[in-house]
């Protein structure tokens, strides 16, 4: 399979790009993975659908806008997004739970330029939305997990590599949060990082600032 | 056969688009309308304790997104195949975007403040979004007056529902929109919706 069939195209960051290619590296899918510096991106801005990135293009051209969407689209053509069709939306509540996190992270305390209320904003994230979060994952992972390791099922979804990356790229930017999310997600960190395809991916990928 | 039991408060907020696949697909629902004085004793109930939540044979799936797509697929109104289910996400991505920007107004309590911002939202916010939707229509659509292929999809009653609320505050938001405009009066008139829409209790949100 040649990776001139599928194209990814993003920054050369983590931020919005990095759950599609965990997903197509857990997948042994080959793609051409195209990063840019923001230099380079008004060259690139014209050629995307909605003038935005990601975006994901298929060998006819046609291309895919929207982070989640074109997560969402590579997991299932992967196995990654659950066996059956309620599956699949407990994979999206996960999802879209750990999203609203995210959300709340980059609206409220990324974009804070003023540093006292930048720590303020991050002592209420780190107290307030983030123990509630890590509450709110033990939920549904109980609710849906049948080895008390994957969150929906038993076996890795695209709901797994999600939260995987949040939680990585949260302890990167604010290394306060590390003791927050306690013991309960070990296995399933242990078990993402030991995946072989995705453990060559993580050693070869491009160090990022996010 | 399942059971179908969607939770939330009595309005259209986050559980209508829920709702109007339910109408559109003709299949029933028990349709549990919370008053706010009475959410506190049930909160506990739910996942998250946040709603809408949808019970499917007694699994309780909260997040309105994941329960539209659920139903949407369970009901053949989420595309053919993978490829036209993510087109279909794509368009209601896009849609959420905008909604997202609109969030901080409906909650906003100075109606000073509140004015000026829905003002800003229509002027400076809403239009890149419109855009973006006609540029996906184009492409997805197949000429015809739906988002995605020929057929009723989720994403064109979630830009109906999301319109209903953004119109009801500037009667003119589509004014320079013709397909969208267009795309609206033809959700309109699918029998069962007309029919609903013609009987639904009225809401702001």
């Amino acid at each position: 399979m040649s990776s001139g069939d599928l194209k990814f195209y993003y920054f050369d960051l983590q931020a919005r790009g990095e759950l599609t290619r965990l997903i197509l590296a857990a997948a042994g899918r080959s793609y051409e993975d195209i990063r840019f510096g923001f230099d380079k991106w008004p060259e690139y801005k014209p050629k995307m659908i909605l003038g935005q990135a990601p975006v994901l293009e298929l060998a006819d051209g046609t291309q895919l806008p929207q982070s989640l969407t074109i997560a969402r689209y590579v997991a299932r053509e992967a196995g990654l997004a659950g066996s059956d069709n309620l599956e699949s939306a407990k994979i999206d509540a996960v999802v879209d739970t750990q999203k609203d996190v995210n959300e709340t992270y980059f609206s409220k305390v990324f974009p804070e330029k003023d540093e006292t209320k930048k720590a303020e904003e991050l002592k209420k994230f780190l107290d307030e939305t983030v123990t509630k979060h890590v509450e709110n994952l033990g939920k549904l992972k109980k609710a849906y997990s049948k080895d008390e390791k994957y969150f929906v099922g038993d076996k890795l979804s695209w709901a797994d590599l999600f939260v995987f990356q949040s939680i990585q790229a949260l302890l990167q930017a604010v290394p306060e949060v590390k003791g927050k999310f306690g013991e309960q997600f070990k296995p399933l960190m242990d078990a993402i990082n030991g995946n072989e395809n995705i453990k060559k991916y993580l050693d070869a990928r491009p160090q990022t600032a996010f | 056969m399942s059971t179908y039991k969607l939770y939330y408060f009595n309005t259209r907020g986050r559980a209508e688009i829920a709702r109007l696949i339910f109408i559109a697909a003709d299949q029933k629902f028990e349709d549990i309308r919370y008053e706010h004085s009475e959410w506190s004793s049930h909160k506990n109930e739910m996942p998250l304790e946040q709603m809408p939540v949808l019970e499917v044979d007694g699994v309780k799936l909260p997040q309105s997104g994941a329960i539209a797509r659920f139903l949407a697929k369970q009901f053949h109104l989420a595309g053919k195949d993978n490829f036209e289910q993510a087109k279909v996400d794509a368009v209601v991505d896009t849609i959420a975007d905008a909604m997202t920007q609109f969030l901080p107004i409906r909650f906003e309590n100075d109606e000073t403040k509140q004015i000026e911002m829905v003002k800003n939202f229509f002027a400076n916010e809403l239009p890149k979004h419109l855009q973006n939707l006609e540029v996906l229509a184009k492409q997805f659509g197949n000429g015809g007056l739906f988002f995605i292929g020929n057929n009723l999809t989720w994403a064109d009653l979630l830009f109906y529902e999301v319109t209903e609320t953004l119109l009801g505050l500037n009667k003119n938001a589509l004014d320079n929109h013709q397909w969208l405009k267009q795309n609206r009066a033809e959700v309109e008139k699918q029998p069962r919706i007309a029919e609903y829409l013609k009987n639904r209790p009225k809401s702001q949100f």
